[in-house]
């Protein structure tokens, strides 16, 4: 007797496809390189097709991701990831979007973009990676960055409160809402799995220390810090992640609320969908009829 | 003698009917094939509040709103005075006004009216009689306007019935009633308004539209599928006429956080593929100078109508200025190329809003259509006929290019193939920072030097291909007078009239501002012996912004002034007697 043993059809995509032969610029050790091996292996799990992928940051060290990634990207400019995102999924919904960048660029400068895009509830996944610093422009104080720390830009100690970018998103509408370290693979690429599959606005905050303006040890204190989100967390009840993501002792990861609700495509595509009946092949001449006078 | 052209103003508050009296009027005359200008004005007051409406209607063709009105209409003189200089009667003018108006007609005071014939009508009375309400005193007076001007009447009664048409028999019964109220109310007066009736042959209809009207339908004639915008004073227009038919033409639009993400948003529509585009005013533009240059260094086509006004800051939010230009022409930082169009009247924002995408695709660059409120939220005939335009598409890499793409590949135009996504084998990670020609960043000054020859190398084939400008009047000429965007329309028409008094004056107007024109401009100069700027800004921008471009003669004229007030035929008319007289002064004292 022989037993067949069937070969498992190899994926068309490994996660290496989705590396661009472009050497990050990002500091030996930076929390950054784990966020872009986890974006390799999610795009790999979901067999995305690196042509019908696109990358968007705004500027950061971050946000130079975009360059790393062997799809399309667009690095653009300090705080505007989100609106070039929505433009992209929006006359685009076909192709797969994900929007990248830090603390500085996501929170101060594009705060407002952080606000509207969560709540149009577009089909991208933005992942934010949060560093409590600006690093690019060496060392001020970031809107994460702890009250009382001292920076290049808080000599004294930093006189702000901080705010925590999930507790922003679940407020803002945001349908998916996770936070991740980017010290713990595993859980980062299946985090990153079920935004980027998630049908809504997805927000991923990760946890991805800089060492060499936060400190060496930021690894080490957030790895002891790490905590999962106890068994039977109800995701779907808004509230209840407040009180994780305002601990101090400890840092706790996973999907903090999940909702389904129409995205802003559904809505768009249910309204084009109507306006085009009975404008098949609407001609300029067609459209011009209007200013015809009426009587 | 009858006249073959009318100007007509009616001044009213809110609920007097006056713009929809204007609208209906309007209508009727394009029904008729009149050519017709119609510019609103309205006071501070969100609604409610004075308006006033200017309607023009010939038998000719016309070019700017009339600048002194035949007939004036007032509901009620404390709102007229509320437009003191705007709405101005001609010397022998026809007034109508509310008989039961509480200012005695003696605390009136318009100066320009020293022969006008004052004619008192109880509009309010009439209206409650024939229709048992006064809410129908506009429909009484398109009534006596029809009949003492000869305006389209049928047509005139055809917009009545239209408008009430829909309303229950009873109401549209009682507007007719009250439009044959106010025929048989004109029938009575002794005066002779022979001299104003408006006599013309009826024609085909023609299209009536704003600026901000054509350039919606022009970016969906381009082939703009994708609209991203944020509402302002006065382009909204843009915005409402695509959040309508966009979706039916199988476009999508959406309304931002703000303008720098509206641009941002429409360079991302243009990246994944999609002609993209937004409009906005002075203080919109202002917020997306940042992104234009993201625009003009990632290499997006990108279009960007500005409807200016009064600025800086929030500025005149209703009224028309050309203050934008040196933000159009050199906003945002580092050395950015970009193409500014100036469209010069209605049926132009058609044709420079569809240019605008031709050139955008064709150059990979932003271009901003720089029109004016003026000509924005003004109404004008257009006929239907002329709304033709050639539509260019996008440069997308062919196979062979496709084998080894580069998407800022160096090429003799500085245009590189634009791979969009979806595309295999073409994919590129693109960059605000500088990059080389796979799109990779690179910041050594030799590349920079490199890509930025090669982003400006676009402006010489859009200067080649698109020298757009208009040479009004004869090919020689003593004066010549150089504008832009709205302001061609009173100069074309003072040009008649100083050209059948005799004067030698000519008029270059460019439809594009940069890159701009210049061989035509430098060939025009040689065709007249004196030039004279007429703008509505007050530093001269257009006057400054050339004269880094080319030598003007040092006794160049420059008329500029604040906006607020459309140039008027009048204006134009002084500033030009008053070179002349000027040039004469000079002469005489050489002699």
């Amino acid at each position: 007797m022989s037993s067949v043993v069937e070969t498992p059809a190899l994926p068309r995509f490994q996660p290496g496809d989705y590396k661009s032969d472009l050497k990050p610029v990002w500091c030996a050790g930076c929390g950054d390189f784990g966020v872009v091996s986890a974006m390799y292996r999610a795009m790999a799990e979901l067999q995305l097709e690196p042509w019908n992928t696109v990358v968007v940051s705004g500027i950061g060290c971050s946000s130079r991701l975009p360059g790393y990634v062997e799809a399309y990207g667009f690095n653009s400019v300090h705080g505007r990831a989100l609106p070039i995102a929505t433009g992209i999924k929006v006359a685009k919904p076909e192709l797969n979007v994900v929007a990248v960048g830090g603390d500085g660029d996501g929170l101060a400068i594009g705060g407002n973009h952080f606000l509207h895009a969560s709540r149009r509830n577009l089909d991208i996944c933005y992942v934010l990676m949060d560093n409590e610093i600006y690093g690019l422009t060496k060392g001020q104080a970031a809107p994460t960055t702890p009250s009382g720390d001292k920076t290049k830009s808080t000599y004294f100690g930093n006189p702000e409160p901080s705010v925590d970018p999930c507790e922003l998103a679940i407020s803002f509408g945001a349908t998916w809402v996770a936070r991740g370290f980017s010290g713990d693979m595993k859980s980062l690429v299946d985090l990153m799995v079920a935004g980027m599959s998630h049908h809504g606005f997805a927000f991923l905050n990760v946890m991805s220390p800089c060492v060499t303006w936060r400190g060496d040890d930021q690894f080490k204190v957030m790895k002891a810090k790490l905590r999962s989100l106890p068994e039977g967390y109800d995701r779907t009840n808004r509230a209840a992640a407040v009180p994780y993501l305002r601990e101090k002792e400890v840092l706790t990861t996973g999907v903090l609320y999940e909702a389904h609700e129409p995205s802003l495509l559904d809505r768009l595509e249910g309204q084009r969908t109507n306006a085009m009946v009975g404008h098949e092949n609407l001609t300029t001449e067609q459209v011009l009829e209007v200013f015809k006078p009426p009587f | 003698m009858p006249t073959r052209d009318l100007t007509l103003a009616m001044v009213g508050s809110g609920g007097d009917g006056v713009v929809t009296m204007g609208e209906m009027m309007a209508q009727a005359g394009a029904r008729d094939g009149l050519n017709v200008i119609k510019v609103e004005a309205y006071g501070p007051q969100i609604r409610g509040g004075e308006s006033s409406c200017v309607l023009r209607m010939s038998a000719e063709p016309i070019s700017a709103q009339g600048d002194a009105v035949d007939v004036l209409v007032v509901f009620n003189w404390a709102d007229f005075t509320r437009f003191k200089g705007e709405v101005v009667p001609k010397a022998d003018a026809v007034i109508l006004y509310e008989a039961s108006d509480p200012t005695p007609l003696a605390e009136v005071k318009i100066p320009t009216a020293t022969n006008a014939t004052w004619i008192p009508v109880p509009f309010v009375d009439i209206a409650t009689k024939a229709t048992g309400t006064k809410a129908a005193k506009n429909i009484v007076t398109l009534g006596i306007l029809a009949e003492l001007f000869a305006i389209p009447q049928e047509s005139v009664r055809k917009a009545v019935e239209f408008k009430f048409g829909k309303k229950k028999a009873a109401v549209l019964e009682a507007n007719l009633k009250g439009f044959a109220a106010g025929r048989e109310f004109a029938g009575t007066l002794s005066v002779d308004t022979s001299a104003r009736k408006l006599e013309y042959v009826i024609r085909d209809p023609k299209l009536v539209m704003t600026g901000n009207e054509a350039c919606a339908v022009a970016a969906l004639h381009a082939g703009c599928r994708f609209f991203a915008g944020y509402p302002i004073t006065p382009s909204s227009e843009v915005l409402h006429f695509l959040s309508e038919w966009l979706p039916r033409a199988g476009g999508r639009i959406i309304q931002t956080e703000d303008e720098l993400s509206a641009l941002g948003a429409i360079i991302g529509g243009s990246f994944a593929g999609v002609k993209s585009m937004t409009s906005t005013s002075g203080p919109g533009l202002s917020l997306m100078a940042e992104m234009l240059g993201l625009a003009a260094m990632a290499e997006v086509p990108t279009v960007i109508v500005d409807v200016q006004r009064g600025g800086p800051s929030t500025g005149l939010p209703t009224k028309s200025e050309q203050s934008d230009l040196y933000l159009a022409v050199f906003g945002s930082h580092g050395d950015m190329p970009r193409i500014v169009l100036a469209p010069t009247d209605v049926e132009d924002c058609f044709h420079a809003t569809v240019d605008a995408f031709n050139i955008a695709e064709e150059t990979q660059l932003p271009v901003i259509v720089l029109s004016d409120q003026a000509i924005g939220q003004s109404r004008q005939t257009v006929e239907k006929a002329n709304l033709v335009h050639e539509v260019v598409d996008r440069r997308t890499p062919n196979a062979e290019e496709l084998a080894d793409y580069k998407r800022y590949a160096q090429t003799p135009t500085g245009v590189s193939p634009m791979s969009v996504p979806g595309t295999k084998g073409g994919m590129y990670q693109t960059n605000g920072l500088e990059h080389d020609e796979t799109a990779r960043p690179a910041s050594s000054h030799v590349m920079h030097e490199k890509m930025s020859r090669k982003r400006f190398k676009k402006l010489d084939f859009v200067e080649e291909k698109y020298p757009l400008f208009v040479h009004l009047g004869p090919e020689k000429a003593d004066i010549g007078i150089v504008c832009w965007g709205s302001s061609k329309g009173p100069v074309e028409e003072a040009l008649k009239e100083l050209a059948a008094k005799g004067v030698s004056v000519s008029a270059f107007v460019p439809r594009i501002i940069m890159p701009f024109p210049k061989k035509a401009l430098l060939e025009y100069m040689a065709s007249v012996k004196t030039l004279v700027f007429l703008e509505v800004n007050f530093v001269g921008q257009l006057y400054h912004y050339l004269r880094t471009l080319v030598d003007l003669p040092a006794d160049t004229r420059v008329f500029a002034r604040s906006g607020g007030m459309n140039l008027s035929v009048t204006e134009v008319k002084n500033r030009i007697e008053s070179v002349l007289s000027e040039t004469t002064v000079r002469e005489e004292v050489r002699a």
